[in-house]
Protein backbone atom coordinates (compact mmCIF):
# COMPACT_ATOMS: atom_id res chain seq x y z
CA UNK A 1 0.00 0.00 0.00
CA UNK A 2 1.21 3.54 -0.65
CA UNK A 3 0.60 6.68 0.38
CA UNK A 4 -1.04 9.02 -2.38
CA UNK A 5 -0.54 12.56 -2.55
CA UNK A 6 -2.81 14.99 -4.73
CA UNK A 7 -1.48 17.79 -6.97
CA UNK A 8 -2.47 19.91 -9.20
CA UNK A 9 -0.34 20.78 -12.76
CA UNK A 10 -1.13 23.88 -14.69
CA UNK A 11 -4.99 23.72 -13.37
CA UNK A 12 -5.01 19.49 -13.71
CA UNK A 13 -5.19 17.23 -10.96
CA UNK A 14 -2.84 14.29 -10.43
CA UNK A 15 -2.80 11.74 -7.51
CA UNK A 16 0.97 10.57 -7.31
CA UNK A 17 2.66 8.43 -4.70
CA UNK A 18 4.14 9.84 -2.44
CA UNK A 19 7.95 9.20 -2.79
CA UNK A 20 6.74 10.11 -6.64
CA UNK A 21 5.52 13.53 -5.68
CA UNK A 22 8.94 13.96 -3.77
CA UNK A 23 10.73 13.79 -5.99
CA UNK A 24 9.16 15.37 -8.52
CA UNK A 25 8.53 18.29 -6.35
CA UNK A 26 12.69 18.34 -6.13
CA UNK A 27 12.79 18.52 -9.69
CA UNK A 28 10.41 21.55 -10.25
CA UNK A 29 12.17 23.65 -7.48
CA UNK A 30 15.61 22.84 -8.58
CA UNK A 31 14.35 24.00 -11.97
CA UNK A 32 12.90 27.04 -10.47
CA UNK A 33 16.40 27.87 -8.92
CA UNK A 34 17.54 27.25 -11.64
CA UNK A 35 15.56 29.82 -13.86
CA UNK A 36 15.29 32.19 -10.97
CA UNK A 37 17.29 34.84 -12.81
CA UNK A 38 15.52 34.15 -16.38
CA UNK A 39 13.00 36.91 -17.02
CA UNK A 40 10.86 33.80 -18.63
CA UNK A 41 11.27 32.06 -15.60
CA UNK A 42 6.91 32.11 -14.88
CA UNK A 43 6.89 31.05 -18.60
CA UNK A 44 9.11 28.42 -18.32
CA UNK A 45 7.77 26.74 -15.36
CA UNK A 46 4.09 27.02 -16.71
CA UNK A 47 5.39 24.92 -19.58
CA UNK A 48 7.17 22.20 -17.81
CA UNK A 49 4.13 21.87 -15.53
CA UNK A 50 2.03 21.51 -18.46
CA UNK A 51 4.36 18.47 -20.17
CA UNK A 52 5.10 16.81 -17.01
CA UNK A 53 0.88 16.90 -16.88
CA UNK A 54 0.27 15.64 -19.87
CA UNK A 55 2.72 12.98 -19.59
CA UNK A 56 1.30 12.39 -16.01
CA UNK A 57 -2.10 12.18 -18.39
CA UNK A 58 -0.37 9.39 -20.52
CA UNK A 59 0.34 6.72 -18.01
CA UNK A 60 -3.37 6.73 -16.55
CA UNK A 61 -6.79 4.77 -17.58
CA UNK A 62 -9.67 4.57 -16.89
CA UNK A 63 -8.61 1.74 -14.60
CA UNK A 64 -5.56 3.39 -12.92
CA UNK A 65 -6.03 7.25 -11.56
CA UNK A 66 -2.66 6.81 -9.81
CA UNK A 67 0.79 8.06 -11.41
CA UNK A 68 3.50 5.58 -9.97
CA UNK A 69 6.68 6.22 -8.70
CA UNK A 70 8.71 4.36 -11.48
CA UNK A 71 6.54 6.31 -14.38
CA UNK A 72 7.34 10.02 -12.48
CA UNK A 73 11.20 8.58 -12.16
CA UNK A 74 10.26 7.88 -16.18
CA UNK A 75 9.13 11.29 -17.03
CA UNK A 76 11.59 13.00 -14.94
CA UNK A 77 14.45 11.28 -16.81
CA UNK A 78 12.23 12.37 -19.98
CA UNK A 79 12.04 15.76 -18.95
CA UNK A 80 16.13 16.30 -18.28
CA UNK A 81 17.44 18.67 -16.44
CA UNK A 82 16.40 22.22 -16.59
CA UNK A 83 18.91 24.98 -18.19
CA UNK A 84 18.97 28.01 -18.23
CA UNK A 85 20.04 29.09 -21.57
CA UNK A 86 21.12 32.68 -20.42
CA UNK A 87 24.01 31.03 -19.34
CA UNK A 88 24.62 30.72 -15.51
CA UNK A 89 23.94 27.35 -15.37
CA UNK A 90 26.93 25.76 -17.02
CA UNK A 91 27.45 22.99 -14.00
CA UNK A 92 30.26 20.77 -15.32
CA UNK A 93 28.72 17.63 -17.19
CA UNK A 94 24.98 18.86 -16.68
CA UNK A 95 24.34 19.10 -20.30
CA UNK A 96 20.83 17.84 -21.22
CA UNK A 97 21.37 18.50 -25.32
CA UNK A 98 23.63 15.67 -25.42
CA UNK A 99 21.38 13.38 -23.21
CA UNK A 100 21.01 10.51 -25.58
CA UNK A 101 17.17 10.14 -25.54
CA UNK A 102 16.96 7.23 -23.53
CA UNK A 103 16.32 7.30 -19.44
CA UNK A 104 19.22 5.31 -18.99
CA UNK A 105 20.74 9.01 -18.73
CA UNK A 106 19.28 10.09 -16.10
CA UNK A 107 18.03 13.72 -15.26
CA UNK A 108 20.31 14.29 -12.12
CA UNK A 109 23.41 16.35 -13.19
CA UNK A 110 26.33 14.99 -11.24
CA UNK A 111 25.46 14.92 -8.07
CA UNK A 112 26.26 18.14 -6.76
CA UNK A 113 26.59 18.76 -3.34
CA UNK A 114 24.18 20.66 -1.20
CA UNK A 115 23.34 21.57 2.37
CA UNK A 116 20.77 19.45 3.70
CA UNK A 117 19.08 18.14 6.34
CA UNK A 118 19.47 14.34 7.09
CA UNK A 119 16.53 12.67 9.19
CA UNK A 120 18.48 9.55 9.16
CA UNK A 121 20.30 8.98 12.37
CA UNK A 122 19.80 13.04 13.81
CA UNK A 123 19.58 13.88 17.21
CA UNK A 124 17.68 16.82 17.02
CA UNK A 125 16.44 17.85 13.34
CA UNK A 126 19.77 16.39 11.59
CA UNK A 127 21.28 19.71 10.95
CA UNK A 128 24.59 18.45 12.41
CA UNK A 129 24.11 15.63 10.03
CA UNK A 130 23.66 17.61 6.88
CA UNK A 131 26.90 19.91 7.70
CA UNK A 132 28.76 16.67 8.55
CA UNK A 133 28.09 15.03 5.32
CA UNK A 134 28.39 18.46 3.52
CA UNK A 135 32.09 18.48 5.37
CA UNK A 136 32.64 15.19 4.95
CA UNK A 137 33.48 14.98 8.25
CA UNK A 138 32.00 12.68 11.33
CA UNK A 139 29.14 14.12 12.66
CA UNK A 140 30.36 14.04 15.87
CA UNK A 141 32.72 16.37 15.60
CA UNK A 142 30.27 19.06 13.81
CA UNK A 143 27.98 18.16 17.27
CA UNK A 144 31.05 19.15 19.82
CA UNK A 145 31.21 22.30 17.89
CA UNK A 146 27.92 23.22 17.73
CA UNK A 147 27.72 22.61 21.77
CA UNK A 148 30.95 24.48 22.00
CA UNK A 149 29.93 27.53 19.99
CA UNK A 150 26.72 27.49 21.86
CA UNK A 151 28.38 27.27 25.31
CA UNK A 152 30.64 30.19 24.70
CA UNK A 153 28.35 32.23 22.40
CA UNK A 154 24.95 31.72 23.01
CA UNK A 155 24.05 32.94 19.96
CA UNK A 156 24.95 29.85 18.31
CA UNK A 157 21.56 27.93 19.44
CA UNK A 158 19.47 30.74 16.90
CA UNK A 159 21.62 30.15 14.22
CA UNK A 160 20.88 26.07 14.50
CA UNK A 161 17.22 27.13 14.98
CA UNK A 162 17.23 29.13 11.44
CA UNK A 163 19.56 26.61 10.10
CA UNK A 164 16.71 24.30 11.25
CA UNK A 165 13.75 26.33 9.53
CA UNK A 166 15.94 27.44 5.85
CA UNK A 167 18.03 23.99 5.58
CA UNK A 168 16.13 22.01 2.89
CA UNK A 169 15.37 18.54 4.44
CA UNK A 170 16.86 15.62 2.18
CA UNK A 171 13.51 13.72 1.53
CA UNK A 172 14.52 11.82 -1.28
CA UNK A 173 17.29 9.26 -1.94
CA UNK A 174 18.40 12.25 -4.62
CA UNK A 175 18.51 15.10 -2.15
CA UNK A 176 20.65 12.67 0.04
CA UNK A 177 22.67 12.00 -2.52
CA UNK A 178 23.42 15.34 -3.48
CA UNK A 179 23.67 16.05 0.63
CA UNK A 180 27.00 14.08 0.18
CA UNK A 181 27.82 15.35 -3.33
CA UNK A 182 29.16 18.96 -4.65
CA UNK A 183 30.65 22.48 -3.96
CA UNK A 184 27.64 24.17 -1.59
CA UNK A 185 26.23 26.88 -3.58
CA UNK A 186 24.94 29.53 -1.20
CA UNK A 187 22.86 31.40 -3.98
CA UNK A 188 20.78 28.62 -4.36
CA UNK A 189 20.31 28.19 -0.29
CA UNK A 190 19.08 31.72 0.00
CA UNK A 191 16.66 31.75 -2.78
CA UNK A 192 15.55 28.92 -1.12
CA UNK A 193 14.92 29.98 2.66
CA UNK A 194 13.46 33.50 0.64
CA UNK A 195 10.73 30.94 -0.93
CA UNK A 196 9.90 29.42 2.32
CA UNK A 197 9.69 32.77 4.48
CA UNK A 198 7.74 34.35 1.32
CA UNK A 199 5.45 31.33 1.16
CA UNK A 200 5.07 30.99 4.99
CA UNK A 201 4.10 34.37 4.77
CA UNK A 202 1.47 34.30 2.35
CA UNK A 203 0.22 30.90 4.13
CA UNK A 204 -0.31 33.16 7.85
CA UNK A 205 0.04 36.45 7.20
CA UNK A 206 1.39 36.55 10.16
CA UNK A 207 3.95 39.40 9.18
CA UNK A 208 2.31 41.92 8.82
CA UNK A 209 -0.22 41.00 11.82
CA UNK A 210 3.35 40.89 14.16
CA UNK A 211 4.07 44.22 11.96
CA UNK A 212 1.01 45.87 13.37
CA UNK A 213 0.78 44.73 16.83
CA UNK A 214 5.20 45.87 17.14
CA UNK A 215 3.82 49.64 16.18
CA UNK A 216 1.30 49.46 18.36
CA UNK A 217 3.49 48.54 21.40
CA UNK A 218 5.83 50.70 20.51
CA UNK A 219 3.34 53.54 20.48
CA UNK A 220 2.25 52.71 23.81
CA UNK A 221 5.81 52.05 25.36
CA UNK A 222 6.29 55.80 23.98
CA UNK A 223 3.09 57.13 25.40
CA UNK A 224 3.88 55.55 29.01
CA UNK A 225 7.54 56.80 28.41
CA UNK A 226 6.45 60.45 28.25
CA UNK A 227 4.09 60.32 31.25
CA UNK A 228 7.24 58.93 33.15
CA UNK A 229 9.31 61.95 32.48
CA UNK A 230 6.64 64.24 32.93
CA UNK A 231 6.33 63.07 36.07
CA UNK A 232 10.09 62.28 37.79
CA UNK A 233 10.50 65.74 36.26
CA UNK A 234 9.57 67.03 39.20
CA UNK A 235 11.65 64.94 41.49
CA UNK A 236 14.58 64.74 39.01
CA UNK A 237 17.47 65.92 40.68
CA UNK A 238 16.74 63.78 43.71
CA UNK A 239 16.20 60.59 41.52
CA UNK A 240 18.68 60.86 38.72
CA UNK A 241 21.45 61.64 41.79
CA UNK A 242 19.63 58.41 43.65
CA UNK A 243 19.77 56.50 40.34
CA UNK A 244 23.28 57.12 39.64
CA UNK A 245 24.53 56.09 42.77
CA UNK A 246 22.72 52.72 42.67
CA UNK A 247 23.63 51.74 39.30
CA UNK A 248 27.19 52.91 40.06
CA UNK A 249 27.13 50.38 42.63
CA UNK A 250 25.41 47.66 40.25
CA UNK A 251 27.82 47.96 37.93
CA UNK A 252 30.85 46.03 39.08
CA UNK A 253 28.19 43.60 41.18
CA UNK A 254 27.07 42.49 37.90
CA UNK A 255 30.12 41.86 36.19
CA UNK A 256 31.36 39.98 39.35
CA UNK A 257 27.60 37.66 38.62
CA UNK A 258 28.26 37.92 35.17
CA UNK A 259 31.60 36.23 36.33
CA UNK A 260 30.12 33.53 38.95
CA UNK A 261 26.91 32.57 36.42
CA UNK A 262 30.11 31.83 33.58
CA UNK A 263 31.41 29.58 35.76
CA UNK A 264 28.67 27.73 37.33
CA UNK A 265 27.56 26.96 33.91
CA UNK A 266 30.72 25.15 32.97
CA UNK A 267 30.84 23.16 35.74
CA UNK A 268 27.26 22.45 35.48
CA UNK A 269 28.02 21.00 31.99
CA UNK A 270 31.18 19.64 33.34
CA UNK A 271 28.91 17.48 35.88
CA UNK A 272 26.07 16.72 32.99
CA UNK A 273 28.86 15.22 30.58
CA UNK A 274 30.75 13.10 33.18
CA UNK A 275 27.92 12.42 35.71
CA UNK A 276 24.71 12.82 33.61
CA UNK A 277 23.23 15.14 35.72
CA UNK A 278 23.57 18.54 37.04
CA UNK A 279 25.00 18.57 40.76
CA UNK A 280 23.72 15.27 41.43
CA UNK A 281 19.82 16.78 40.02
CA UNK A 282 18.84 14.16 37.10
CA UNK A 283 17.87 14.69 33.94
CA UNK A 284 14.06 13.87 33.96
CA UNK A 285 13.42 10.28 32.34
CA UNK A 286 14.56 9.60 29.18
CA UNK A 287 16.40 12.96 28.02
CA UNK A 288 19.23 12.67 27.02
CA UNK A 289 22.51 14.23 28.47
CA UNK A 290 23.17 16.28 25.36
CA UNK A 291 19.81 18.24 25.52
CA UNK A 292 20.45 19.00 28.92
CA UNK A 293 23.55 21.30 27.54
CA UNK A 294 21.27 22.16 25.00
CA UNK A 295 18.74 23.65 27.29
CA UNK A 296 21.77 24.47 29.83
CA UNK A 297 23.27 26.75 27.06
CA UNK A 298 19.44 28.11 26.38
CA UNK A 299 19.49 29.11 29.74
CA UNK A 300 22.56 30.73 29.93
CA UNK A 301 22.18 32.59 27.13
CA UNK A 302 18.99 34.27 28.36
CA UNK A 303 20.69 34.80 31.85
CA UNK A 304 23.36 36.73 30.76
CA UNK A 305 21.76 38.43 27.96
CA UNK A 306 18.91 39.63 30.64
CA UNK A 307 22.44 40.77 32.31
CA UNK A 308 23.70 42.35 29.57
CA UNK A 309 20.37 44.56 29.19
CA UNK A 310 20.57 45.29 33.24
CA UNK A 311 24.17 46.30 32.82
CA UNK A 312 23.70 48.72 29.46
CA UNK A 313 20.67 50.16 31.08
CA UNK A 314 22.40 50.96 34.61
CA UNK A 315 25.42 52.74 32.75
CA UNK A 316 24.41 56.42 33.04
CA UNK A 317 23.63 58.81 30.10
CA UNK A 318 22.89 55.98 28.29
CA UNK A 319 19.35 55.83 29.63
CA UNK A 320 17.45 57.88 31.93
CA UNK A 321 19.40 57.21 35.51
CA UNK A 322 16.08 56.33 37.18
CA UNK A 323 14.92 53.56 34.16
CA UNK A 324 18.47 52.52 35.17
CA UNK A 325 18.25 51.71 38.55
CA UNK A 326 14.91 49.90 38.45
CA UNK A 327 16.13 48.28 35.94
CA UNK A 328 19.15 47.27 38.04
CA UNK A 329 17.14 46.49 41.27
CA UNK A 330 14.67 44.10 39.53
CA UNK A 331 17.69 42.53 37.90
CA UNK A 332 19.19 42.28 41.48
CA UNK A 333 16.41 41.01 42.93
CA UNK A 334 15.58 37.91 40.77
CA UNK A 335 19.09 37.16 40.53
CA UNK A 336 18.84 37.01 44.23
CA UNK A 337 15.45 35.38 44.14
CA UNK A 338 16.88 32.76 41.92
CA UNK A 339 20.11 31.95 43.44
CA UNK A 340 18.49 31.63 46.59
CA UNK A 341 16.13 29.00 45.11
CA UNK A 342 18.74 27.33 43.86
CA UNK A 343 20.92 27.08 46.89
CA UNK A 344 17.84 26.00 48.85
CA UNK A 345 16.16 23.39 46.51
CA UNK A 346 18.66 21.69 45.01
CA UNK A 347 21.36 20.30 47.50
CA UNK A 348 24.45 20.51 44.26
CA UNK A 349 24.02 23.95 43.85
CA UNK A 350 24.64 23.98 48.10
CA UNK A 351 28.04 21.97 47.52
CA UNK A 352 28.59 23.92 44.36
CA UNK A 353 28.73 26.85 46.01
CA UNK A 354 30.56 25.31 49.33
CA UNK A 355 33.22 23.70 46.58
CA UNK A 356 33.80 27.55 44.99
CA UNK A 357 34.06 28.94 48.44
CA UNK A 358 36.46 26.06 48.93
CA UNK A 359 38.42 27.54 45.72
CA UNK A 360 38.13 31.15 46.98
CA UNK A 361 39.70 30.13 50.10
CA UNK A 362 42.76 28.62 48.64
CA UNK A 363 43.47 30.63 46.31
CA UNK A 364 43.37 33.63 48.23
CA UNK A 365 45.57 32.01 50.77
CA UNK A 366 47.73 31.00 48.10
CA UNK A 367 47.89 34.59 46.87
CA UNK A 368 48.76 35.68 50.23
CA UNK A 369 51.09 33.38 51.29
CA UNK A 370 53.60 34.58 47.73
CA UNK A 371 53.00 38.02 48.62
CA UNK A 372 53.87 37.76 52.13
CA UNK B 1 38.83 10.57 -27.45
CA UNK B 2 34.93 9.79 -28.19
CA UNK B 3 34.00 12.67 -30.77
CA UNK B 4 30.40 13.21 -29.70
CA UNK B 5 32.11 14.45 -26.40
CA UNK B 6 34.56 16.89 -27.86
CA UNK B 7 31.98 18.66 -29.88
CA UNK B 8 29.33 18.51 -27.27
CA UNK B 9 29.53 22.47 -26.68
CA UNK B 10 29.30 22.99 -30.45
CA UNK B 11 26.03 21.28 -30.73
CA UNK B 12 24.85 22.83 -27.50
CA UNK B 13 25.55 26.35 -29.08
CA UNK B 14 23.63 25.04 -32.55
CA UNK B 15 20.57 24.15 -31.00
CA UNK B 16 18.96 27.39 -31.32
CA UNK B 17 20.29 27.58 -35.01
CA UNK B 18 18.47 24.30 -35.62
CA UNK B 19 15.16 24.99 -33.18
CA UNK B 20 14.71 28.15 -36.27
CA UNK B 21 15.24 26.08 -38.94
CA UNK B 22 12.90 23.11 -37.55
CA UNK B 23 10.10 26.31 -36.85
CA UNK B 24 10.89 27.93 -39.79
CA UNK B 25 8.51 25.17 -41.70
CA UNK B 26 5.06 24.41 -40.57
CA UNK B 27 3.76 25.34 -37.01
CA UNK B 28 5.32 22.93 -34.54
CA UNK B 29 3.95 22.05 -30.90
CA UNK B 30 7.40 21.04 -28.79
CA UNK B 31 6.46 17.47 -28.05
CA UNK B 32 7.34 16.96 -31.84
CA UNK B 33 9.62 19.17 -31.75
CA UNK B 34 11.68 16.23 -29.60
CA UNK B 35 10.05 13.43 -32.14
CA UNK B 36 11.94 15.25 -34.98
CA UNK B 37 15.18 15.71 -32.79
CA UNK B 38 14.93 12.45 -30.90
CA UNK B 39 17.20 10.42 -33.62
CA UNK B 40 19.11 13.11 -34.69
CA UNK B 41 22.83 14.49 -32.63
CA UNK B 42 20.28 16.85 -31.48
CA UNK B 43 18.60 14.94 -29.07
CA UNK B 44 17.51 17.14 -26.43
CA UNK B 45 14.42 17.18 -23.24
CA UNK B 46 11.86 19.56 -22.33
CA UNK B 47 14.05 21.01 -19.73
CA UNK B 48 16.02 22.60 -22.01
CA UNK B 49 13.73 23.13 -24.99
CA UNK B 50 11.37 25.05 -23.01
CA UNK B 51 14.10 27.75 -21.62
CA UNK B 52 15.38 28.08 -25.17
CA UNK B 53 11.90 28.70 -26.97
CA UNK B 54 11.03 31.01 -23.82
CA UNK B 55 14.33 33.28 -24.77
CA UNK B 56 13.84 32.95 -28.92
CA UNK B 57 10.55 34.55 -28.16
CA UNK B 58 11.69 37.01 -25.86
CA UNK B 59 13.64 37.98 -28.48
CA UNK B 60 10.97 38.13 -30.83
CA UNK B 61 12.45 35.42 -32.70
CA UNK B 62 9.67 32.81 -33.12
CA UNK B 63 6.18 33.59 -31.39
CA UNK B 64 3.30 30.60 -30.93
CA UNK B 65 -0.26 30.29 -30.81
CA UNK B 66 -2.46 28.57 -28.88
CA UNK B 67 -4.12 25.88 -30.77
CA UNK B 68 -6.71 23.36 -29.30
CA UNK B 69 -6.27 19.48 -29.12
CA UNK B 70 -8.50 16.64 -28.81
CA UNK B 71 -6.46 15.83 -25.64
CA UNK B 72 -6.26 17.94 -23.38
CA UNK B 73 -5.50 21.48 -22.66
CA UNK B 74 -4.76 24.14 -25.40
CA UNK B 75 -0.79 23.50 -26.92
CA UNK B 76 1.39 26.12 -28.19
CA UNK B 77 2.55 26.22 -31.57
CA UNK B 78 5.51 27.94 -32.30
CA UNK B 79 6.27 29.49 -35.62
CA UNK B 80 8.89 31.81 -36.86
CA UNK B 81 8.68 35.73 -36.60
CA UNK B 82 10.11 37.48 -39.72
CA UNK B 83 12.70 38.81 -37.26
CA UNK B 84 13.33 35.37 -36.91
CA UNK B 85 13.47 34.39 -40.39
CA UNK B 86 16.19 37.23 -41.35
CA UNK B 87 17.93 36.31 -38.08
CA UNK B 88 18.22 32.46 -39.53
CA UNK B 89 19.15 33.56 -43.21
CA UNK B 90 22.06 35.60 -41.28
CA UNK B 91 23.14 32.12 -39.30
CA UNK B 92 22.82 30.09 -42.71
CA UNK B 93 24.92 32.45 -44.41
CA UNK B 94 27.25 32.56 -41.40
CA UNK B 95 27.28 28.37 -41.34
CA UNK B 96 28.34 28.09 -44.82
CA UNK B 97 31.17 29.98 -44.36
CA UNK B 98 32.35 28.17 -41.61
CA UNK B 99 31.68 25.38 -43.34
CA UNK B 100 33.48 26.75 -46.50
CA UNK B 101 36.59 27.27 -44.25
CA UNK B 102 36.55 24.40 -42.73
CA UNK B 103 36.55 22.34 -46.16
CA UNK B 104 39.84 24.96 -47.20
CA UNK B 105 42.09 23.19 -44.33
CA UNK B 106 41.46 20.22 -46.45
CA UNK B 107 40.51 16.66 -44.61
Amino acid sequence: MQKVVSISLNGNSYQLEEPGYEQLRAYLERADSRLKDSPDRAEVMADLEQAISEKCRATLSPHKTVVNTVEVERIISEMGPVESPDGKTADAGAEGATASSGASQGFTPPPRKRLYQIREGAMLSGVCNGIAAYLNVDVTWVRLAFVLLTIFTGVWIVVYLVMMCIVPVAYTAEDRAAAFGMPFNTEELISRAKKNFESFGHQYRWRREWRRQQRHWNRQFRHMNEQLRVATANAAPIASGAGRVISGVLVPIAAIVNAVIFVAFILAIFSLVTQHSIFGWDLPHHMPWWVGIVGLALAYSVIASVLRIARHSSHPGSYHPGWGALYGLLWLGSTVLLFWAAYTFFPGVHELVDQLMWAANLTATTISETIV
Amino acid sequence: MDPTEKLAPIRKGLLEFVILKIVAGDKVYVADMLKLLGPTEFATQEGTLYPLLSKLRREELVDYEWQESDAGPPRKYYKLTAKGRTQLSTLNDYWKNLNRTLAEFGN
